[in-house]
């Protein structure tokens, strides 16, 4: 499981190699930062299907648009920022109903999981929960910043504004976090509080 | 509870946080990478298709429908049916509405439609997300830069312009959709005319509305923009929707004023 982005000291090589043309380089860099971009897309959708296909377009894109990506720059940011922009299309396609309707069916009983869950999983499952009663994009900056624990700067290179206004925006969304988690989310709270 | 503590203990529960194994998105894409251009049929592709198919079946059950939908015409990806194809009128110069005509004051504002709508982003982004060069209007002078920008998921990047009407700012004074080759989509409930034109060369055609559109994609979006008529064109791949409340002319004259942007 690689979430560090470093695709050692030759990523920069590597993407140039992949702008000239060469798969196979391409494939490599997509094995270093699949894990992130396919975690991005599941929090966002909620859906492992609809994020493997939204992880796999952002590969494609990027793929297709490399002669104007700067080499020299880090691949990531770029990378979740396509991947994040693909999702948050996708939340209101119709598409996604069908796929809401087709989970309904899918899933096991809410107890019987809860059962097979470790106490901290729970507590994850309950977070997210919470964060998705935030509006799409606090939920964004929220699990750039602590789901997928990346750096203030790396997120706002993500989000494409000044580090400030990360920093501004986040305090905002953790405190419309916090009344949520008080009042629909005791256990948590609770957990919180111990 | 301070917000480090707050901070710290929400990095330390979302550690937690069990996620699906990540497939082997490497090796899909690599497999894609060898095969270019041939479209695997995706989940959602799959979906709309159907969809549609159902839909298509329901209406031809429809009689006279069935009569209708057999006639269309084709456009880039774009197929419009008409149930009762009607002549142009000629319209005299007297009557043709100047370049800045708007919709009337009565029309229902489309500005709430447009909040609903996926994939607001800005030009610069919007032009790192398509493979094809989005391309503004350099006619009638002054026009500038769209006020609002989407980029929707329709198997392919579908690109959305929309330019407001500066005299009143809660309508669209016109809208241009990029759809990309490899989208699919249909106008239908047959527009009151439809004329045959051309746009610097390449086949077009022109709309008479107000008509409801439903575009069918991936996304299954309906989207009309415009309380007025529609120009279609392909070219280099793209199919191109300009509508504006404007008589032929000047809808021709503007999407043949499209220039990459610089």
């Amino acid at each position: 499981m690689n979430l560090s982005g470093e695709a050692g000291l030759d990523e920069s090589a590597l993407v140039q190699n992949a702008a000239n043309g060469d798969a196979a380089a391409w494939e490599s860099l997509v094995g270093v930062h699949q894990d992130a971009v396919f975690r991005l897309a599941y929090l966002l959708l909620g859906d492992p299907d609809d994020a493997m296909d939204v992880a796999q377009e952002s590969f494609l894109r990027a793929w297709r648009h490399l002669h104007s990506f700067d080499a020299s720059r880090p691949l990531r940011p770029w990378l979740l920022s396509i991947s994040a922009n693909l999702a948050r299309n996708r939340r209101r396609s119709a598409g996604r109903y069908f796929a809401a309707l087709l989970r309904a069916f899918r899933d096991e009983p809410v107890s019987e999981r809860i059962e097979e869950q470790s106490v901290r999983n729970f507590q994850a499952r309950e977070l997210w929960k919470a964060v998705q009663k935030l509006n799409v994009l606090d939920q964004q900056i929220v699990y750039l910043r602590y789901f997928l624990d990346l750096p203030v700067a790396e997120t706002a290179e993500i989000l494409k504004v000044a580090e400030g206004t990360v920093k501004s925006r986040l305090s905002r969304a953790l405190e419309k976090l916090r009344d949520i988690i008080r009042q629909d989310f005791p256990l948590l709270s609770e957990g919180r509080e111990t | 509870m301070k917000d480090m503590d707050f901070e710290t203990q929400l990095r330390s529960i979302a550690s937690g946080m069990d996620y699906p194994p990540t497939p082997d998105v490497a090796g899909t894409v690599a497999a894609r990478l060898r095969v270019p251009r041939t479209r695997s049929m995706s989940r959602t592709y799959a979906r709309s298709l159907v969809i549609a198919l159902v839909l298509l079946a329901s209406l031809l059950l429809i009689p006279s429908v069935r009569a209708a939908v057999l006639e269309f015409i084709q456009i880039g990806v774009v197929r419009i049916f008409r149930a009762e194809p009607t002549p142009v009128p000629q319209e005299s110069p007297a009557t043709m509405m100047p370049i800045t005509a708007t919709p009337s004051a009565t029309l229902p504002s489309l500005l709430p439609f447009l909040e609903q709508m996926a994939g607001e982003t800005t030009l610069q982004h919007a032009e790192q997300m398509t493979e094809y060069p989005i391309r503004l209007p350099t006619y009638p002078a002054g026009l500038g830069e769209p006020e609002r920008v989407f980029v929707q998921d329709a198997e392919g990047p579908m690109t959305i312009l929309v330019w407001l009407d500066p005299q009143q700012p809660d309508q669209v004074k016109m809208s241009l959709h990029f759809i990309p080759d490899g989208s699919w989509a249909v106008e239908k409930f047959s527009p009151r005319a439809i004329d045959e034109t051309s746009v610097n060369g390449n086949p077009a055609v022109w709309a008479v509305g107000p008509y409801p559109i439903m575009l069918q994609n991936g996304d299954m979006k309906v989207s009309r923009l415009v309380n007025g008529h529609v120009l279609i064109w392909e070219n280099g791949g793209v199919t191109y929707r300009l509508e504006a409340d404007l008589p032929m002319e000047e809808a021709v004259r503007i999407a043949e004023s499209l220039e990459p942007i610089p």
